[in-house]
């Protein structure tokens, strides 16, 4: 039994659909993150479970509960903390007051707001700084105070609103892992929102991939990454080569097929698990830089394997990366900087059969 | 940094001593004069300050700005509220009626209401003819009718800058306390409110001062013990007998250090806390509310009903400039076009100044504006800042302060008042903050590398400035320059200090009707006249700037 339920969820703004029907189950105590594009409806549906936005069909269910079928359950009533993309840290209130709000309104004993205040700064790592104005934080403390304003009411859901987007690079990949093991540490079901890849990877026990309104893939990152369900998760999650290709014979025991490109009339390739493609749509034979192996001289077996030139090479400090042209097709690998080749120099490309995949 | 800046900004600095400083160290010179001996000493000031009904003046004037911001703020909050944050129909319509007394001289104001709700107006008289009422209810005249009054005429500043914050706050800080768990009042009087105090105090600070500086309203309504009526009375009055014309000067300048003092705390505090600039990534229209049908309904009647005591301006002034002997009716019941025959006929010279001093005021607004603007945006030049301080501090000055010192500084060491360009001057430097404003923020929003581009082009500064810069800044100054217009066309405080026979203004020609014989019917056809001036000027903004409402606020925003 799941612990958030998003059912066929619903939601347009004026003409335009921003959910388009959506199902996902979330189980107590995961790390969900909803990654896609701007525009693609994940903020839409995180509002939606906040209670910020009121859908126009579907259910959200938490903890067993309906919030939208069977009467519209009000944000502040559904047991959750939000972090905000720009934090919304309350400019005009110190720390102390912005994380103590909610628990005032709830009628707390002084000292128990006092405890629960103390225990939820230390756990972000903010104590002393209570009587301090928000604009007299950096923006990495400001992110802390949001943090301990939404977990200070122990809520069953904690959502989060981009809310990394808006720091520097550096303190953005050290709150990742913060806020990965703070929510651990106290079990909290979580949904995550982002657009950055990478953050979602680290973060999530399971990432969903929405694209327009739809969720295209569910899966935690190692899945998401190996086996994308098809080209534009692969596209946005990760780099990959997409090649045209025609399937010219099924292997349907070896979940392999033998393709031709414009390059190649006989690839050997891995067909997805979802099975055959839809005829009459093109299809492309994906593999990532790095598994594109380069060889100087030609190695003993021929399969999958192709001379080309190196159109052009570009230094990344820790591998090299190259366009290879194999007869006008461009082919992106990276590779180990060992690895003497210099532009206009003619190398063997190998795509190796395992990691060479057929989407569309 | 070039040479060119240092003269062009050398140049601004002899126009604002000349026109500015000498003039209002005069006024504080003159105020330390000694009427008996001629000496100087803080005789004036200690009499001012032990004499009792200098004191209560004082009081008067101090109680009824906080009566006048406590009204406007009680109105202005669920009207800026309703405008800035539901969703209906018609919203454009209502806001431009709201704003209208923004862009209506105050005086016009006056005169409706005098008209319309007076002892034997157009309300007394229905309301006995009903039989609601025996004997005729003093609406206007007292205090409570200035407050209604002056509040009526600040309510769109209070109403701009709480609508300027409902709309800037970020939408996320509401709905985190959504989230926390405070709802409708709670969060708003919590989280709302305070988020909006600095522009709010902006707009605040405006709507406190203007009872220091209005001396007409309460001249009409008949209670004068207010500082600017006071200053007024003594000083234009009793110009022979000099002791009470150094009270009076005594009273201008108290006046303009309060105005001065407010105005400067109050910018101090919103630079402080400027909360809306805090967070990142809001949207532009902000937070927007469907209302329910039977709130939507009571916005309805509560916009029109400030909107009907808005348009009761035009209207009443419209039926009074077009009738004559309304007199103990409800409505007038003889049309004739006999007033404006009499203004065409007598007095083509009032529109002839109105339009010649106004213009020329515009002409040194724009000559004097337009480097200014490009000294304080665009160059290092040592001393911009104090030069964007001067001028933005002419906004807190009374126009009674600028016309007093130019009488005081221009009359016998340089005989500027005896030729008419002193009208334009003092228009000018009255309101010299306004269209600055207009060219700066026009300037501030031009990319430098658009100017750069150009210059890098082989172009050189000068060529740059009007190929380039001018072109792409004309808007804004176009919208500048007719706002200034209209502002200049309005003013009476300052000019009727300066005027003498031959140079009557529009605005003085209705206060001297009202003055000489009570003719009402000439000064409402005149005010009408002017409200109908205002208003094609209006247009022709809303045409360049799009909007009236942009146009309207124009010259207030920052």
């Amino acid at each position: 039994m799941a612990f958030i339920e998003i059912k066929n969820l619903f939601k347009r703004f004026k003409k335009v659909v921003a959910v388009n029907h959506i199902n996902i189950d979330i189980k107590q105590g995961e790390m969900l993150t909803l990654l896609g594009p701007s525009g693609c409806g994940k903020t839409t549906t995180l509002r939606c479970v906040s209670g910020l936005e009121r859908p126009e069909e579907g259910d959200i269910v938490i903890d067993g509960k309906s919030m939208v079928a069977k009467g519209f359950v009000q944000p502040s009533k559904r047991g959750i903390g939000m972090v905000f993309q720009n934090y919304a840290v309350w400019p005009h209130m110190k720390v102390f007051n912005n994380v103590t709000y909610g628990l005032k309104l709830h009628g707390m004993s002084k000292q128990e707001v006092r405890e629960k205040t103390q225990r939820v700064l230390d756990l972000v790592d903010l104590n002393g700084l209570e009587e301090r104005y928000p604009a007299q934080l950096s923006g990495g403390q400001q992110q802390r105070v949001a943090l301990a304003r939404a977990l200070v009411r122990n809520p069953k859901v904690l959502l989060l609103d981009e809310p990394l987007s808006n720091l520097d690079a550096k303190l953005r990949e050290k709150m990742r892992f913060e806020i990965k093991s703070l929510v651990k540490r106290m079990g909290i079901t979580s949904v995550y929102v982002t657009h950055d890849q990478a953050e979602a990877m680290v973060i999530s026990d399971r990432i969903v991939v929405m694209e327009s309104g739809n969720v295209v893939q569910i899966g935690n990152p190692q899945e998401i990454y190996e086996k994308p369900a098809n080209r534009f998760v692969a596209d946005f999650i990760g780099t990959m080569n997409f090649i045209p290709c025609n399937i010219t014979r099924f292997l349907p025991d070896k979940k392999m097929a033998h393709i031709s490109t414009d390059f190649s009339q006989d690839i050997l390739c891995r067909t997805p698990d979802t099975g055959a493609t839809t005829p009459g749509k093109q299809i492309y034979a994906s593999i990532r830089p790095e598994d594109v192996q380069i060889f100087s001289e030609p190695p003993q077996d021929t399969a999958n394997l192709f001379r080309g030139t190196i159109a052009h090479k570009a230094y990344l400090g820790n591998f090299l990366f190259f366009f290879v042209s194999v007869n006008g097709t461009m082919i992106r690998v990276q590779a180990p900087h060992h690895l003497p080749h210099e532009e206009g120099r003619e190398i063997y490309v190998f795509l190796n059969p395992q990691k060479c995949m057929i989407l569309f | 940094m070039s040479r060119g800046d240092y003269s062009l900004s050398t140049f601004i600095w002899l126009i604002i001593a000349f026109l500015v400083i000498y003039p209002l160290s005069i006024l504080l010179i003159e105020s330390f004069k000694i009427a008996e001996t001629g000496a100087f000493g803080l005789g004036n000031f200690l009499e001012f300050f032990k004499d009792t009904y200098y004191l209560k003046t004082f009081a008067n004037t101090l109680f009824l700005s906080a009566l006048v911001l406590l009204t406007t703020t009680v109105f202005g909050i669920p009207l800026a509220y309703i405008l800035a944050r539901y969703r209906q129909r018609g919203k454009t319509v209502f806001t431009a009626l709201i704003l209208l007394p923004i862009v209506l001289p105050a005086y016009a104001g006056v005169f409706a209401f005098v008209i319309f709700f007076g002892k034997f107006g157009t309300l007394n008289l229905l309301l006995m003819e009903t039989g609601l009422i025996e004997t005729p209810i003093n609406f206007i005249y007292g205090l409570h009718g200035l407050v209604f009054i002056q509040a009526l005429h600040m309510l769109p500043f209070i109403v701009l800058s709480l609508a300027a914050g409902f709309t800037q706050i970020d939408p996320s800080f509401e709905e985190a306390a959504e989230v926390e768990g405070a709802t409708g009042f709670r969060r708003f009087v919590t989280i709302t409110l305070p988020l909006c105090t600095p522009t709010y105090l902006a707009g605040a600070v405006i709507v406190f001062l203007w009872p220091f500086t209005d001396w007409l309203t309460p001249l009409i309504l008949g209670k004068v013990d207010f500082l600017p009526s006071v200053s007024y009375i003594n000083i234009a009055y009793h110009f022979t007998d000099t002791h009470r014309k150094y009270m009076g000067i005594v009273a201008v300048v108290v006046s303009s250090m309060v105005c001065i003092s407010l105005f400067l705390l109050a910018r101090w505090w919103v630079e402080r806390k400027k909360y809306t600039g805090l967070s990142k990534g809001t949207t532009s229209e902000g937070r927007v509310i469907e209302p329910s049908p039977l709130i939507k309904t009571g916005a309805y009647l509560y916009m029109g009903l400030i909107a009907f005591i808005v348009l009761l301006t035009p209207i009443v002034l419209g039926l009074s400039a077009f009738s004559r002997r309304w007199v103990f009716q409800p409505f007038p019941t003889y049309w004739t076009l006999d007033n404006f025959r009499v203004i065409f006929a007598e007095s083509p010279l009032l529109i002839r100044n109105s339009f010649l001093f106004s213009a020329a005021a515009l002409l040194f607004g724009v000559v004097f504006g337009l480097p200014a603007a490009y000294i304080i945006v665009r160059t290092k030049v040592r001393g911009k800042d104090a030069l964007d301080f001067v001028i933005t501090l002419m906004l807190a000055f009374p126009g009674i302060a600028v016309g007093v010192s130019y009488l005081l500084a221009f009359w016998n060491t340089i005989p500027l008042a005896t030729h008419w360009i002193i009208m334009p001057l003092a228009l000018f430097s009255r309101r010299l903050p306004y269209f600055l404003r207009m060219a700066h923020s026009s300037y501030l929003q031009l990319d430098i590398s658009l100017e750069e581009a150009s210059e890098v082009s082989g172009i050189g500064k000068i060529r740059t400035f009007f190929y380039i810069s001018l072109p792409l800044l004309i808007k804004g100054v176009l919208v500048g320059v007719v706002m200034f217009f209209i502002m200049a066309f309005q003013e009476i405080s300052t000019a009727i200090f300066l005027y003498r026979g031959g140079w009557e203004t529009l605005p003085i020609g209705i206060y001297l009707n009202w003055h000489r014989g009570m003719e009402f019917g000439i000064a409402a056809a005149m005010a009408f006249l002017m409200i109908v001036i205002t208003f094609i000027l209006l247009l022709i903004i809303s045409r360049i700037g799009g909007g009236i409402l942009k146009a309207a606020w124009g010259p207030g925003s920052r």
